[in-house]
């Protein structure tokens, strides 16, 4: 079955931190340059980030997530760069059409917002398994039962996914046909979607009566299979990335002088 | 659905509501997935979200919601956490109205679509406008939102315009595939998320 998690593990120095170091990382990456009021220092997180995916021989799958978000940037930087409000000065065009250099510093704006908080969050999901992270929180007071919830998706979807691709083979051998307009291909969704839905529904009731059988609502403290994730390091780094939030702050309230 | 003595807000969820989370999630991902092999111009990724709220109440389709965006973040597509907000609110609504019985045929399983499709458009404009100046990244809505810059319009506008071409549809295709699938569930199944915490005696 394949996972839908990225995480892959490569015995790097990411793989070996506590998750909540890797999350604490992503809140100053997000947080730092909204308090500093600078994308200087959003770019100087990209490099961060950027150099830690390397040393963890993971810049490689960060390509897949990059790509989802990639298109919608192109579509920032056309739309922005030709039809923004405020568009004064043109700088090149193509064919008719001409890009306008207030419209593209803008889109270049977001473009590098939308870059530091992918990389930032690859830092974390391409070095932390789900449940560790899941786990973690548990042991620092969430609701074991919503943690629960939480890791049993990862493993529901991949079942859930060989489900669908059985669905598909059967209603084709059935003669449904799956390709063609429009209309065939949205009267095609109905037949795909709800055998799944259906079976998915049934077997949660199987699986609450499992559960139940199994002690889930046991008011007991519970035990957790595997170990904590977390080494000597984390303690520092996060004080480290603490110092530096409130160093932020402190420079900015102080420049407002 | 129906009145059915548990409060609607109640926090206290059966073990049968807990795991119906999950497979709601799946839903939503396997919506999203044939939405694409079959390539379909809609996202259809918030059936699993809807369908929890029909059947467990808002909170429940709302802690749904949530958990499926910030799975996603956590998988694919990390930009995507932040639209939590919208499928939390399109959770909340679903469940309050189909409690209030808007879900029972089809003229008023419409008129919830097109509430729930404006509430995840007003929800969605200014996360749009935020974090990517205002497109979607759907060629139809963002042709409209080209459009509408070029006719001078504020960017706030131009970009309602473009999240109500997308999601509007979407929506009205979800609710409608939600309400036949809700026809079809035995109703053993419906009672197992509604039960709550009293049980009924049969002898007075």
């Amino acid at each position: 079955m394949k996972s839908i998690s990225l995480y892959e593990e490569k015995g790097s120095l990411l793989n070996k931190l506590a998750p909540e170091s890797k999350i604490l990382y992503i809140i100053i990456a997000l947080l730092l340059p909204v308090i500093m009021g600078s994308r200087w220092v959003s770019i100087g997180f990209i490099a961060v980030s950027f150099f830690l995916l390397l040393i963890s021989k993971v810049l490689r799958k960060t390509v897949p997530i990059l790509s989802i978000s990639g298109f919608v940037l192109l579509t920032v930087v056309i739309i922005q760069g030709i039809f923004r409000a405020g568009n004064v000065t043109p700088v090149f065009a193509v064919g008719p059409v001409s890009f306008y250099k207030e419209g593209l510093m803008f889109a270049f704006e977001i473009v590098v917002n939308v870059l530091n908080i992918l990389l930032s969050f690859c830092v974390l999901i391409l070095t932390a398994k789900p449940s560790d992270i899941v786990e973690n929180f548990v042991r620092k007071g969430f609701s074991p039962r919503f943690g629960y919830v939480f890791i049993s998706v990862f493993q529901i979807v991949p079942q859930m996914t060989e489900t669908m691709s059985t669905i598909t083979d059967a209603q084709r051998s059935r003669g449904m046909e799956t390709e063609g307009n429009l209309l065939v291909r949205i009267k095609a969704f109905g037949p795909l979607i709800s055998p799944v839905v259906m079976s998915s529904l049934i077997n949660t009731r199987e699986r609450a009566l499992a559960l139940e059988v199994r002690g889930f609502n046991a008011r007991n403290k519970k035990t957790f299979l595997n170990d904590e994730k977390k080494c000597g390091a984390d303690k520092y780094i996060q004080l480290g990335m603490l110092a530096m939030l409130i160093a932020g702050i402190v420079w900015r309230v102080a420049g407002w002088r | 659905m129906s009145k059915n003595g548990k409060s609607l807000w109640s926090m206290k969820f059966n073990t049968a509501t807990l795991v119906l989370i999950p497979a709601a999630i799946g839903i939503n991902y396997l919506g999203k997935l044939f939405a694409g092999a079959l390539k379909l111009p809609l996202w259809l990724d918030s059936i699993g979200t809807c369908l929890a709220a029909m059947l467990a109440g808002p909170i429940a389709g709302a802690i749904c919601g949530a958990a499926n965006n910030i799975i996603y973040g956590l998988t694919m597509d990390p930009i995507s956490t932040v639209y939590a907000l919208t499928n939390i609110a399109i959770g909340l609504a679903v469940g309050i109205l189909s409690y209030k019985g808007f879900m029972k045929n089809i003229k008023l399983s419409l008129l919830t679509a097109i509430i729930v499709g404006f509430v995840a458009v007003v929800v969605s404009t200014p996360l749009n406008v935020i974090f990517w100046g205002g497109t979607t990244g759907n060629i139809w809505g963002d042709a409209v939102y080209a459009w509408a810059l070029a006719q001078n319009m504020p960017v706030f506008l131009a970009s309602f315009l473009d999240e109500v071409i997308v999601d509007l549809p979407d929506k009205i295709a979800v609710i409608l595939i939600v309400f036949g699938i809700g026809k079809g569930l035995p109703k053993s199944l419906i009672a197992l998320y509604q039960s709550g915490d009293t049980i009924e005696s049969l002898d007075d």
